[in-house]
């Protein structure tokens, strides 16, 4: 056996695979950390950072009935957190409760449910999970999913004069927290 | 819309080390399942297998079990090509691509995707020159084990969720690369065998400007140090034909520590979860065939893991060694 040529061989399948042919596939094996975000007119309508926050109405698991403006009426700001249910919500969820909204008494907090298509359902994925005293949003029609760009783990922070303040990934919560303590 | 498998992620990053150490003994030419160690005196192995994972809940990050929401049906499904090379008489490596299809049902929402997940490429090194499998033991030599130590790069060649997808749902792998260091230690005593492996694994840290698609503020971040032991033990039924049934039971255990945000600890990161997996190992007389089925299955108890989706995995592959 050939061991120089065995080397070689496993060296060319080595760069065939990872270094040359792959990255059309994905960019994760060069990531890019530049800022790509694209630019927004501060105050338009959109659910990214500084733009006014879509108005929404929608059902609670509760069935009760939320409304953009009325939350914002008497809190500081309002949160929406998207969650599907998964490990990484519930951690993040449970990060929430545990250390944000005892800081931030003036901040209502939501859960925007997406998955689970009803509010009777939505219902008792909120019992099983643990989160009884939340407000979940059953976003059945996925109309805060669209409005907001939203998906799991996303958290959003509006103002009460509507501004979108934060529009990411929860990871740590600590943006959020520096979010809200920034709040006008 | 942004839709997302979050779980399918997360395991896109076990699924290899959580298969367990099928070994038809593997240093007497049985060959072996995902770890693709290749039997001593043999030139080459190709390892074709197929993977159907099926969800069941998940553990929390307080350990405690959930259920999925009423009406989900979570499946993964992954088809691993692997092949492992002789490099000399005691250095070998491989290299195992998966593709991934995610079928999620949802109440409220219904999704399937595919695409590559994250590509592996091992180097192993044989601590032994000899065959270690013994009928008997007539001298404290034939107690010696078969030792490999090896290394794993994991190369995110899957979808992730950092990467450029029109939909979440695209997620087929972590986004990260790691590299694994692992001691397999196997001994087979007919018709006994055992095995343990120990791995510590090490991801890089990665800039991040993108989450599900959407541009965000650029951040550095890492996953947390991966541990994982896997304990197996044996025991092989020759047939009339010489052929041989192994039957393997393995239990593992995987840790990894909080992820970090530009340095700082993500205390809603980390998991743990702990398997067991049965495996039959159907092998021809002269090992050059393996056909295997193994069944891996999580407890869905508190405590079993933490921060993971609770999955049961259906392995169905085919090894075939080349002399």
């Amino acid at each position: 056996m050939s061991y120089a040529k065995n080397w070689l061989a496993v060296g060319g399948l080595i760069a065939l695979l990872g270094l040359g042919g792959c990255q059309e596939l994905t960019d994760d094996l060069t990531p890019d950390g530049g800022d790509q975000r694209p630019a927004v007119a501060a105050g338009s309508a959109g659910s990214q950072v500084s733009q006014l926050a879509p108005s929404f109405t929608a059902l609670d698991s509760l069935g009760a009935t939320h409304t953009l403006a009325a939350e914002l009426a008497s809190v500081d700001g309002v949160v929406l957190y998207f969650t599907m249910w998964c490990p990484t919500c519930d951690s993040h969820m449970s990060h929430i409760r545990s250390t944000l909204m005892s800081d931030f008494p003036n901040v209502t907090f939501m859960i925007v449910d997406y998955v689970t298509g009803s509010v009777s359902a939505s219902r008792a994925a909120q019992l099983a999970n643990g989160y009884a005293s939340f407000t979940v949003l059953a976003d059945v029609d996925h109309a805060l999913l669209n409005a907001f760009d939203g998906g799991m783990g996303v958290t959003v922070v509006i103002d009460s004069s509507g501004l979108v303040q934060l529009n990411e990934d929860y990871k740590d919560g600590s943006k959020v927290r520096t979010t809200l303590e920034a709040l006008p | 819309m942004k839709f997302v498998v979050p779980k399918a992620a997360l395991l896109m990053g076990a699924a290899v080390l959580f298969s367990p150490i099928t070994q038809a003994a593997s240093c007497c030419g049985g060959g072996s399942a995902s770890t693709l160690v290749l039997p001593k005196f043999s030139s080459a192995m190709v390892d074709v297998s197929f993977d159907i994972e099926q969800y069941d809940g998940f553990w929390n990050n307080s350990g405690h079990h959930n259920s999925d929401p009423p009406g989900s049906d979570l499946s993964q499904y992954r088809l691993n090509v692997g092949y492992a090379h002789r490099l000399a008489s005691r250095w070998q490596a491989s290299v195992i691509m998966p593709y991934v299809w995610n079928d999620n049902q949802y109440s409220g929402l219904s999704t399937s995707s595919d695409g590559l997940g994250d590509t592996k490429l091992n180097l192993w090194y044989e601590a032994f020159d000899g065959v270690t499998c013994v009928w008997k033991v007539r001298k404290p030599a034939d107690l010696k084990p078969a030792a490999y130590f090896g290394t794993t790069l994991t190369v995110p060649t899957g979808v992730s969720p950092y990467d450029e997808v029109d939909s979440s749902f695209d997620t087929t792998g972590l986004g990260f690369y790691r590299l694994d260091g692992t001691m397999f230690l196997e001994k087979t005593i007919y018709p006994w065998n055992a095995s343990l492996l120990l791995s510590y694994g090490k991801y890089l840290e990665r800039a991040v400007n993108r989450e599900y698609g959407k541009y965000v503020a650029p951040y550095d971040k890492n996953l947390g140090d991966r541990r994982l032991v896997t304990v197996s033990a044996g025991y092989t039924v020759f047939l009339d034909s010489m052929n041989t049934v192994t039957y393997t039971l393995a239990l593992s255990d995987l840790n990894e520590d909080e992820a970090t945000i530009n340095g700082r600890v993500d205390e809603t990161s980390g998991l743990k979860k702990r398997s067991a997996a049965l495996t039959a190992a159907y092998s021809t007389m002269d090992r050059d065939w393996v056909f295997k089925a193994t069944w891996s299955h999580a407890l869905d108890r508190d405590g079993w893991g933490e921060n993971f989706p609770t999955t049961d995995v259906l392995t169905l592959g085919v090894s075939h060694v080349l002399r």
